[in-house]
């Protein structure tokens, strides 16, 4: 039986109709990460289980791999920092848990920028990660381990975690379907906090449905994280069947610094969409630079009190142990928070987050969603981004946005640009409006199959 | 870009304490740097007039939620798990570097 790019749906058939012996797929999958791994570094641990406790559920016997920030009871959570090197957490995530009791297995956990600060997954104290597509190349991050992992088919399916563009970001360079869900939709419990305000955990797959039946199992109200919501959930995967007819929202001020071969991309799939049936409507939205300074202003307080609570005394080693990154941002966060400097930076940030609130609520009365491109460029190489200490933010200007909004988004491969690396389309939706997102990717991927970019990026890696 | 007007060196040692953060003086010199470039760039808030607009401290429209007291906290560990990761432990309490002097 040929596993090689099958789908989690494709999986669950065949498992479902016994064709595929559940420890066949784990030891697949296990042998794929063997081979691969080491030139990757995409995981961080692997967990070989010899025995399989029986297993029931919708995502019975589907192994899955999880970004390293998600406490995974027993099994080593670092948050690629050193700080965590040995921490084994003692309880479940409510993401973990969820899939689990859906009867799938952690097939390891991957790696991610320090603290998932960062948008190239090489502030890892564990190394870099390697875009599957380009060695040399970044994954893209912060959940760069994640979507290189589903990229080069070492698992069928990734967690990863998004505070401005950790999903979107990666899952573009690699050339693979990430979904952020709207903030609330999806528990933070267990989460290693990041920007609390912000952070999202979601699917990183090979296929939108898949993505739509992984949030169906992760999604919902947790009585364990007081912001997720009581907003019910939908039923993600049936509502992919009947197609909607939508009025996509483009604006320019999201077009302005793309790279040209991209911005082409960009344009032929809006074209895709008009023969599709839908109509295009350009809106204007505040310029994302001015995201760009308030996800810096309020993601940086909220790290450095989030990281004050890493004092080597009930887990993980001292604050000596922390690297540049973590450091360069505990101390903006405590600059913006302090030195009489709180009413004009970070409470006028906050403001601004209001404004940016309010920007996409005045779009979406006119418009059902809005496109454009989940990167300004595609994958750079290895060592770029440490010229530029700033950069990452530069590189996640069409993803911050829709963070400090809160509103869902979903990245899928479009083509590739003039090197022939993978090109990502974002469609942001409404509030808790996943459904509809996830209807217009799936009707995309349809019609275009992701012009060959998901079975390009697999057939590199072959069994 | 880097005219050094906003922070000192004095200001990096300042936060670096109320971080709790050990610096070398080449990461002093780096930050320096790099945390007037954050600043200057962050400057452009300015240009957008938000004198009737309320912060948002998160993008939910939810109230708070409060745990009721007595119900069951599903989330609570066993003495042992909660001691687990902690290198040093004693008679079942953690224990933590000496913050007073004896004399």
């Amino acid at each position: 039986m040929q596993i090689l790019g099958k789908s989690i749906a494709d999986l669950q058939a065949l498992i479902g109709s016994r064709k595929i012996k559940v420890k066949e797929v784990q030891q697949y999958f296990l042998k794929r990460v063997r081979k691969y791994n080491p030139t990757l570094n995409a995981f961080l641990t692997v967990q070989d289980q010899d025995e399989m406790s029986p297993i029931n559920g919708v995502l019975a016997g589907i192994p899955f791999a999880v970004k390293d920030n998600f406490c995974t009871k027993g099994i080593r959570t670092t948050a690629s920092s050193c700080v965590l090197d040995q921490f084994i957490p003692p309880y479940e995530s409510t993401v973990t848990m969820r899939l689990l009791s859906a009867g799938a297995t952690i097939l390891g956990k991957t790696n991610m920028d320090a603290w998932a600060h960062g948008s190239s997954t090489e502030t890892s104290d564990y190394g870099p990660t390697k875009n599957p597509w380009d060695l040399t190349r970044s994954p893209g991050g912060s959940s760069g381990g994640s979507a290189a992992a589903v990229s080069a088919y070492l698992t069928p399916a990734a967690i990863g975690s998004e505070t401005a563009g950790s999903i979107r970001q990666p899952a573009a360079w690699t050339g693979v379907v990430g979904l952020k869900p709207s903030y609330g939709r999806v528990s933070r419990y267990g989460v290693i906090a990041m920007g609390s305000s912000f952070d999202c955990p979601g699917p990183l797959t090979l296929t939108v449905k898949d993505a739509a039946i992984l949030l169906g199992v992760i999604a919902g109200k947790d009585p364990f994280d007081g912001t997720s919501s009581n907003i019910p959930t939908a039923d993600y995967k049936t509502m992919l069947k009947t197609k909607k007819f939508l009025t996509i929202g483009i604006a320019k001020e999201y077009m302005e610094g793309m790279e040209e071969s991209l911005k082409l991309k960009i344009e032929e799939s809006l074209r895709i969409f008009q023969k599709l049936g839908h109509r295009i409507k350009t809106v204007s939205l505040l310029s994302p630079k001015y995201a760009i300074s308030v996800y810096t202003i309020i993601q940086r307080a909220e790290v450095s009190s989030n990281l004050a609570r890493y004092d080597g005394i009930r887990y993980g080693n001292d604050r000596t142990f922390f690297a540049a990154e973590a450091k360069r941002r505990t101390m903006l966060g405590a600059y913006t928070l302090s030195f009489g400097y709180y009413d004009a930076y970070y409470k006028k940030a906050q403001k601004v987050r209001t404004l940016i609130v309010e920007d996409f609520k005045r779009a979406f009365k006119d418009v059902d969603v809005i496109v454009a491109a989940s990167t300004p460029i595609s994958a750079l190489k290895l060592g770029e981004f440490a010229k530029y200490p700033f950069f990452g933010e530069l590189m996640d200007v069409l993803n911050e946005p829709a963070a400090i909004a809160g509103i869902p988004a979903i990245s899928v491969p479009c083509g590739q640009d003039k090197n022939g690396l993978p090109v990502g389309l974002q469609i942001m939706g409404n509030y808790f409006d996943e459904a509809t997102i996830l209807n217009l990717a799936f009707q995309f991927e349809k019609e275009t199959e992701f012009f060959g970019v998901i079975k390009k990026g697999i057939a590199r890696y072959q069994d | 870009m880097t005219n050094r007007s906003l922070l000192s060196r004095k200001d990096i040692l300042h936060l670096a304490k109320l971080a709790n953060l050990s610096l070398t003086n080449k990461e002093i010199e780096e930050y320096l740097d790099q945390l007037e470039d954050t600043l200057s760039y962050i400057d452009n808030l300015k240009e957008l007039d938000t004198a009737n607009l309320l912060p948002a401290a998160r993008s939910s429209n939810e109230g708070n939620i409060f745990f009721k007291d007595g119900i069951e906290n599903g989330r609570a560990l066993t003495l042992n798990e909660t001691l687990q990761n902690a290198k040093k432990t004693k008679d079942g309490l953690f224990q933590i570097p000496q913050i007073l002097n004896d004399k």
